[in-house]
């Protein structure tokens, strides 16, 4: 798990006893025509795996955490950039499970080091937190392509996401969530679920998603005298669905893609249905920051399942794209 | 600002004539029924119910800040701070614009928060036959907000702001000066038929329980022009149904912000205090708007 090269002078033992738990830090560049990891390093329960790549000219890393998952009061910080000119797949494991929240009872209580003061800290240590911060240089190019999330009966999850991009780099942002366990009946019976992704192309903001799913807290249904209002749950206000996606792209090398998208969309007529799709979506362009030297335009895609399985397949179908960019065996390991 | 000046305002603002571009919106709600969402199990009332969540939740962030942008610079008084508000209110405004990735929802609130603006130019604002004999002190006042509101709605015109409902919502009412207010019966009168009365909640601030009301009539008056319900159906259910729901979300936002206003970066806490929509669900069936074989709304 540390750069396939000759280890770069920035990695030390000293490094990384530094790390906080929970921390992490990757660094790509390309060296000749090599990518190549200047830094690789993550501390418990953050685990980084980079698999062995044929693509010369591209890497994968998967963000693993122990024992295959989140629990209350983890805290995750990875700092993840991207020099100029490379390519990174960033995938998980599996999907990304929370579990319920276990106050008194958790495997690491984790307190970031004086380098994330900046950050919100929470004031609740029954909450599960994962921060990720991506910069991209010129010409660079993310596909973050995670399994999605899911949150166990009772969990309570923060995820925060920043990218900061050159104006010329081009990304692939996929996020997604399922609604549970549903050998277990579990059917969007979390607590709490933010999910927010921030990018930032040179200095503009340029989107800003943010979602929040939360279970109707009982104390929050009185009203004074108008009386108590009759329960809605997460479920009912979701279904019916049970996986919910949301890809934003932008930049040069995933214009096909997105003409693809708008292509299919455009095209599509709705007449009046008697019932609700298996899978449905929506596409909507985002316009030019204005930034200078910006290229091309970007969009944001969502799509909704039945199943999950649903979803995937319309997610793998639809960013096939990024083979022409990756390379099909890098491709191949999404969406397995 | 006395109660029953706030009431007359409120009378004014809740008239359903105002030309305010809801006639055109919908809000997602007319391709929630031709994508077949709507059923026994999944009436109006759960529309309005989730559509009214999800929007209070991104929007009133907005509303309560702009409005006390205006609020603020309506109280400087004298100190010509013009620029600075302005930036303020276009930080906000792009904000929202960055928030709001779905291309119908943009489109819309665009479409209405202009229609505010404008409204207070033309609407609100005094004429000068009505001039004489006011106190000089609330002409200059009132010659200051429309200055800047007007600067506002110039670069809206040039399309260097968006321009955003709730951002106009904020402006207009805090032009307006309605403000915080303790609870008090008022009394609507919706446009046909019947004269309405509630009671504001405790300790929210009116301009935002008055923009979730009329976003949840709205839905209502879109559901009778799509012949889902009738129009005395839509009556009751604005007094007994929706009432307690707009009750709820604008108690339940009201301390939301946006953490963009000079003074609020700071230990600002966006997972629990900041903007979030909460109904995925509608962004995907409201992005379909447009896809629609035959539609009467805009959005």
């Amino acid at each position: 798990m540390v750069s396939r090269d000759s280890p770069p002078s920035t990695l030390s033992t000293s490094d990384i006893t530094k790390i906080p738990a929970g921390g992490g830090s990757i660094t790509l560049a390309v060296h000749g025509a090599r990518a190549v990891f200047e830094e690789l390093s993550s501390a418990y329960p953050l685990k980084l795996l980079s698999p062995q790549v044929y693509e010369r000219d591209v890497a994968i890393v998967y963000l693993l955490s122990y024992g295959g998952g989140l629990v209350a009061g983890d805290r995750v910080e990875l700092d993840v950039k991207l020099k100029e000119g490379s390519k990174l797949l960033v995938l998980s494991q599996g999907s990304t499970k929370v579990f319920k929240t276990r106050p008194g009872q958790r495997l690491a209580s984790i307190r970031a080091n004086g380098a994330y003061t900046a950050l919100p800290t929470p004031t609740d240590d029954s909450l599960t937190t994962q921060t990720i911060r991506y910069t991209l240089l010129s010409k660079s190019s993310l596909f973050l392509l995670p399994d999605p999330v899911t949150c166990f009966r009772s969990a309570s999850y923060n995820q925060i996401q920043t990218f900061n991009l050159a104006p010329d780099s081009s990304v692939v942002i996929l996020d997604w969530l399922t609604s549970g366990r549903k050998a277990l009946d579990e059917d969007w019976a979390f607590t709490r679920y933010y999910s927010e992704n921030e990018v930032i192309i040179g200095d503009k903001r340029w989107a800003k998603d943010a979602m929040l799913l939360e279970a109707d807290r009982e104390t929050a249904q009185n009203v004074g005298r108008l009386g108590p209002l009759p329960r809605r749950t997460l479920g009912e206000r979701l279904a019916p669905y049970s996986c919910y996606a949301m890809v934003l792209l932008y930049g040069q090398q995933v214009q096909k893609i997105i003409e693809k998208f708008r292509a299919r969309f455009e095209a599509i007529t709705v007449f009046k249905r008697g019932m609700p799709e298996d899978v449905i979506w929506s596409f909507s362009p985002i316009g030019l920051p204005g930034a200078e030297g910006c290229e091309g335009t970007g969009a944001v895609v969502r799509v909704a399942g039945k199943e999950t399985e649903l979803v995937k397949g319309w997610l793998k179908e639809g960013l096939k794209g990024i083979e022409e960019v990756m390379g099909a065996d890098v491709y191949r390991r999404a969406f397995a | 600002m006395d109660n029953d000046d706030e009431t007359y305002i409120l009378l004014l603002l809740a008239d359903s004539n105002l030309p305010t571009g809801s006639f055109v919106a919908s809000a997602g709600l007319e391709s929630y029924i031709t994508h077949g969402f709507l059923s026994k199990n999944s009436t109006i009332i759960d529309f309005v119910r989730d559509s009214l969540a999800t929007y209070a939740h991104t929007a009133l962030p907005f509303v309560s800040d702009a409005h006390s942008v205006i609020s603020t610079y309506a109280d400087a008084k004298g100190d010509d701070n013009i620029d600075d508000v302005v930036r303020n209110l276009v930080t906000l405004d792009d904000l929202y614009e960055a928030m709001t990735l779905n291309h119908v929802a943009r489109r819309a609130s665009k479409a209405q928060g202009i229609a505010l603006l404008t409204l207070y130019a033309r609407g609100f604002s005094r004429p000068p036959s009505l001039s004489q004999g006011v106190e000089e002190e609330i002409r200059t006042q009132e010659a200051r907000l429309s200055k800047l509101l007007d600067k506002y709605k110039l670069l809206i015109r040039r399309e260097e702001a968006p321009g955003h409902l709730p951002i106009c919502w904020g402006v207009l009412t805090g032009a307006l000066e309605l403000t915080l207010g303790q609870p008090s019966p008022v009394f609507l009168v919706h446009h046909k038929y019947i004269i309405i009365s509630f009671f504001l909640p405790h300790l929210s601030e009116r301009s935002q329980y008055l923009h979730l009301f009329l976003h949840a009539r709205s839905l209502l008056s879109a559901s009778v022009r799509l012949n889902d319900i009738g129009p005395y159906g839509a009556q009751q259910l604005l007094l007994h149904a929706v009432r307690p729901l707009v009750a709820a979300e604008a108690l339940k936002c009201r301390d939301l912000r946006t953490g963009e206003l000079p003074g609020d970066k700071e230990n600002f806490d966006q997972t629990t205090n900041g903007p979030a929509s909460t109904w995925p669900l509608g962004e995907i069936i409201a992005a379909r708007h447009d896809l629609q074989h035959s539609r009467i709304f805009n959005s």
